[in-house]
């Protein structure tokens, strides 16, 4: 299936459950704007090699290592930063950022997504 | 759908705003509400609490005003005698409602509400686009 075409639309609509999943990271982060203690979240960028990098086995809890990181949430550190005095430091304008990137480019999946199925339409002879 | 569960999480952004602003026009409307009779206390000024609440259904944390409690901050108070309410020297109990940090308080919340309402619309522009693979 990898060669026909189709797998281009599977790798799309993967990118597009993505950034639905971003969405809803970053509605969350939004909405708890003024909640005391709240962190935000966001999503790792996908990576085309599979899952997100090679993390060390941890089998005992003295073992050093990343801790605190969990499982595809982005470990980096944000860029710009501010914590307010209840422990909130959701950062407004950087969250809009966000929402408007991951508007645009899950725009861009779907109009590539659309172009696929136009190319599909013309190869069994119903494009035009 | 992930899309329809970010439009009920900006919603929940949406009414806990609302329901702050409320409450700060409670707080506006009865500035200077004094008490009817010397020794009674005015009104007292309301604080919200925000608190974010795991809804299990959307699998998201969704945020819902807490508990309304008061400020503890003393009255202010200001000499009339002739007032119905001044205690013997004079002095009458006005509400500890300070209307710059109320001001204050409705910026930031009319900020957050439109941060919520951006990213509502946004959401409808790719839920609009999803629909839209099925025109082409």
């Amino acid at each position: 299936m990898a060669n026909n075409g189709l797998g281009l639309m599977g790798a799309l609509k993967t990118r597009m459950h993505w950034h639905q999943a971003r969405q809803k990271l970053l509605a969350e982060n939004v909405s708890n704007a003024d909640t005391p203690r709240f962190k935000p979240h966001d999503l790792r960028a996908p990576s085309p090699a599979g899952n997100g990098g090679v993390t060390l086995a941890q089998t005992s809890p003295l073992h050093l290592g990343l801790s605190g990181q969990q499982g595809g949430f982005d470990p980096r550190d944000p860029k710009r930063f501010e914590t307010t005095p209840s422990g909130n430091s959701v950062n407004l304008e950087d969250e809009m950022m966000k929402v408007a990137q991951n508007q645009s480019d899950y725009q861009l999946a779907a109009s590539l997504y659309s172009k696929s199925l136009g190319l599909m339409k013309i190869a069994i002879g119903k494009g035009r | 759908m992930d899309l329809l569960k970010s439009l009920a999480v900006a919603a929940s952004g949406l009414k806990g705003q609302a329901g702050r602003m409320r409450v700060i026009a409670e707080n506006l409307a009865n500035a200077d509400s004094s008490p009817e009779r010397a020794g009674t206390d005015p009104y007292r000024r309301k604080i919200v609490t925000f608190q974010g609440k795991l809804d299990r259904e959307l699998d998201a944390q969704v945020v819902e005003l807490g508990r309304v409690s008061r400020d503890r901050s003393d009255f202010r108070s200001k000499y009339d005698p002739g007032h119905p309410a001044a205690d013997a020297s004079g002095q009458v109990k006005l509400p500890n409602v300070n209307s710059l940090i109320e001001t204050m308080d409705m910026r930031e919340a009319q900020r957050s509400y439109e941060a919520n309402l951006n990213v509502i619309s946004s959401t409808r522009r790719m839920i609009q686009r999803t629909i839209d693979i099925l025109r082409a």
